[in-house]
């Protein structure tokens, strides 16, 4: 089976409005450029005409060469927000790079060996009220003063020695408040969501991925099993303003590949909200509607990636929807006011983990994998992408999005959770999916009608988010340390450069004196997913590092 | 469930210098940590490679393994196993390495030794100290603000006296927390530091308790705060804490 397309469009009642506006300009105030997460820029100053002349402006090293830069920057009034692997945070001149003020984090308390408090990432700062806040591998969420870089408070989120836990996600800012997700998918951990108050750190509210006894939910679960199920939200939600609504992309449960201990029946006990989209109002945490996307999951599958909200013409209406993309490759269209289902298609060209999907998004022929089995699925627990985030462009109407073609034989155990250590239950070593000379592909598809419009080609994995522009642009990077450019109505390759370094990062745009840039973070990580990478290719050497890389045209010809 | 490697029974019967029955309990042992702690993520099954580096046939000697097993690749995501791990179970599976990198009578070392790691709470102390640290509570449980043997929130001071019954622990005086006010706004603070430039204090209005740094011009430090022990405390019963005093009391006698 290579693709399957089932999309129903139900058309209901319009609502006049005026259409989000998730671009960005300027600034790149926001992980996902705007609280929206559409990844893209309404500058046009470079496009795909003068694209070719796209050169170096400026150069910043962190000096933190632990092992990677993934953070996306945020550009506010000219002025760049950064922060490395170890938690170092730079405020940079956004058009020459010079240092304004850096913060160093102190040296985290040490966690459970074996556990999430081990990964040494940032995945960005958030910027708001006069803060600058970012969460740290020992779990407390920090928040600088935006003009001094100075300490303004700090609250520790859980205790990574007993939960098995980090924050490496970028906090997303919902109005006067901060939220910030963990990691802890595959530790016997109950997953959370944390609000705060920006300008005094005290907390807002705390939402539990796994209802408790008495919740509506819970019985969703075997026995005690609540307690170490997992579905940490592990990255970065999107905010609607205008609905008081916040968005996430839940974790996976855990055990990761062996379900006798939470379910062993997909339909009895589903494992709410682990692998899920949830909706939940913004000043209380309070959950107004979710999707499962995969009940039970039993491959490693998370939901907890971002979450792209939008608003389209859909059968004729105007309907303020999302789309979500699952670990799988299984993207969902949702009416992100009500939740309703309004479609999915499938991304991955290699999907061999279930049969099918019907129209309404249930599941059919799942390959479970059981103890004293191995089952070989597609995709991997990679997934056909993770963390990388794609792009959304409404100039073409289509996600970008960068696909992982590889599988993995999943044999289980059925060990017992212990609290805050890890708690997988299998093996799942990697390939390349059968039939695949190439590993990857960055596709355009339209969410409306779930086709995909062109596909490109990529021989290594592909672990950079996109980035689009008004310029009709996409850029992103590549292991080989390559920075490109696609035309993003038909992904021919227009530019490359060679940054010195793997990209695992993020791409941003931004313009400072009527001046448009393109930056990009690069530094291979040679653990987690890059290692993954890295060791079904053991004949390349991916480079680490920690180098923003900062492009413009020449001032004479811009 | 995962069976013991041929090769395991291979080196278990040519390891005549040690106890053969040791041998295979330790590699067993070591397995079972190597699987709990080291796959997943990281390295694959039976050291085959994962997102880190394959660990067997690489030909490493144990003194090698060990190195990097207790003191980490600094500057990689490859932790210290020097705590959060028993020296038995680290001891286990350095030896389990060894045998996947051909070394037929790995030293054991402490995966045999005869002393207890630590003595095992039982009753009513293995109930307190679950209590203490009871997840399930959020923010209100005690590790929120106290870290007792590594473990917790050190943010309030190392707890010296143990309060004799319940009804003490709730009473406890906190002459510590005082009143401090910040552009108009009153709050209940523990006092970290007192500089000419800036006062660091955590703010215990609400759990968890905020470590905040503002501008000495900014901070106003009054008298003692009506902030209360008892109310931090709310959501365990008195028979939940009575159990957390045991624990402590437990704990007081083991050490000294």
């Amino acid at each position: 089976m290579t693709r399957w397309l089932l999309l129903i469009l139900i058309a209901t009642t319009a609502q006049a409005q005026t259409p989000l506006d998730g671009a960005t300009r300027a600034d790149w105030p926001h992980n996902g450029g705007q609280q929206s997460a559409w990844r893209y820029s309404a500058l046009d100053q470079v496009n795909t005409s003068n694209v070719r002349g796209l050169a170096p402006a400026w150069l910043f090293q962190t000096g933190d060469y632990a092992d990677n830069l993934q953070a996306t920057p945020i550009v506010v009034d000219g002025v760049m927000y950064l922060i490395s692997a170890r938690a170092q945070v730079f405020a940079l001149n956004a058009a020459t790079g010079d240092v304004i003020w850096q913060y160093k984090y102190g040296e985290p308390r040490s966690g459970t060996p074996g556990t999430h408090a081990d990964f040494i990432l940032n995945r960005g700062v958030a910027v708001g009220g006069g803060k600058v806040i970012f969460g740290t591998k020992d779990s407390y969420l920090v928040a600088l003063d935006q003009k001094t870089g100075r300490e303004a408070w700090k609250v520790a989120v859980d205790d990574p020695r007993q939960c098995g836990c980090n924050l490496g996600a970028a906090p997303l800012i919902a109005g006067d408040k901060v939220i910030i997700g963990g990691n802890g998918g595959e530790i016997a951990h109950r997953g959370y969501l944390t609000a705060f108050h920006i300008s005094n750190g005290r907390l807002a509210w705390r939402w539990y991925v796994i209802p408790g006894p008495g919740e509506k939910g819970n019985e969703t679960w075997k026995g005690d099993s609540w307690k170490f199920g997992g579905g940490a939200p592990w990255m970065t939600g999107s905010f609607d303003a205008d609905l008081n609504t916040v968005y996430w992309g839940t974790g996976n449960a855990a055990s990761d590949f062996y379900d006798g201990d939470r379910s062993g029946d997909a339909s009895k006990y589903p494992n709410l909200y682990t692998a899920s989209i949830v909706a939940l109002d913004a000043d209380t945490g309070k959950l107004k509607w979710h999707y499962q996307e995969v009940p039970d999951d039993l491959w490693d599958f998370d939901s907890a990636y971002e979450v792209i909200l939008m608003d389209r013409v859909v059968k004729g209406q105007p309907r303020r929807i999302l789309a979500h993309m699952n670990k799988s490759g299984l993207t969902t269209v949702l009416d992100r006011v009500t939740g309703e289902h309004l479609g999915v298609f499938n991304v991955p060209e290699m999907s061999t983990w279930i049969a099918g999907v019907t129209e309404d998004g249930k599941l059919i022929g799942r390959k479970d994998p059981k103890p004293g089995t191995v089952v070989d699925v597609c995709p991997s627990s990679v997934g056909a992408k993770s963390s990388n985030a794609m792009a959304y462009s409404p100039q073409t109407g289509y996600l970008y999005i960068p696909t992982v073609e590889t599988c993995n034989a999943i044999s289980s155990t059925d060990l017992p959770p212990e609290e805050g250590k890890r708690y997988m239950n299998g093996g799942h070593p990697l390939k390349v999916a059968p039939g695949h000379s190439d590993a990857s592909h960055i596709d355009a598809w339209d969410p409306v009608t779930g086709k995909r419009i062109w596909t490109v080609p990529y021989k290594y994995l592909l672990l950079s988010s996109m980035l689009a522009t008004a310029g009709n642009l996409v850029f992103t990077g590549d292991p080989d340390g390559y920075f490109f450019a696609l035309d993003a109505r038909t992904g021919e390759k227009l530019w490359k450069f060679q940054t010195g370094a793997g990209n695992r990062g993020a791409a941003i745009s931004y313009s400072v004196n009527g001046r448009q840039y393109v930056a990009e973070t690069t530094g291979w990580q040679q653990g987690i997913t890059g290692g993954f990478a890295s060791n079904l290719f053991p004949d390349q050497s991916w480079r680490n590092g920690s180098t923003l890389v900062v492009f413009a045209l020449p001032e004479a010809t811009k | 469930m995962n069976r013991l490697p041929k090769t395991l029974l291979l080196i278990t019967l040519l390891a005549g210098l040690l106890p053969a029955q040791d041998l295979a309990t330790v590699l067993k042992k070591g397995q079972a940590v190597y699987a709990a702690t080291c796959t997943g993520y990281c390295h694959g099954e039976s050291g085959a490679a994962g997102s880190a580096p394959r660990l067997s046939g690489r030909g490493f000697d144990q003194a090698y393994i060990t190195g990097v097993v207790t003191r980490g690749v600094p500057g990689t995501s490859m932790p210290a196993f020097n705590s959060g791990i028993s020296a038995a179970d680290r001891a286990a599976v350095i030896a389990y390495v060894a045998s996947l990198n051909g070394i037929v009578s790995p030293s054991l070392g402490a995966a045999v030794s005869s002393t207890p790691a630590t003595a095992k709470l039982t009753g009513e102390a293995a109930r307190g100290r679950a209590l203490f640290y009871d997840a399930t509570r959020s923010f209100g449980r005690c590790s929120t603000c106290h870290e007792v043997d590594g473990v917790g929130i050190p943010v309030a001071a190392p707890i010296a006296k143990i309060p004799a019954d319940v009804a003490a622990l709730r009473a406890l005086a906190t002459p510590n927390v005082l009143n401090v006010t910040v552009a108009g706004e009153s709050m209940p603070a523990l006092i970290l530091s007192r500089k000419a430039q800036s006062v660091v204090f955590y703010d215990l209005t609400v759990a968890p308790p905020v470590l905040r740094t503002v501008a000495a011009s900014d901070v106003r430090i009054g008298e003692a705060s009506p902030w209360r022990h008892a109310s931090a405390i709310a959501s365990y019963k008195d028979s939940e804490l009575s159990p957390i005093l045991v624990w402590f009391q437990a704990s007081r006698a083991a050490k000294n």
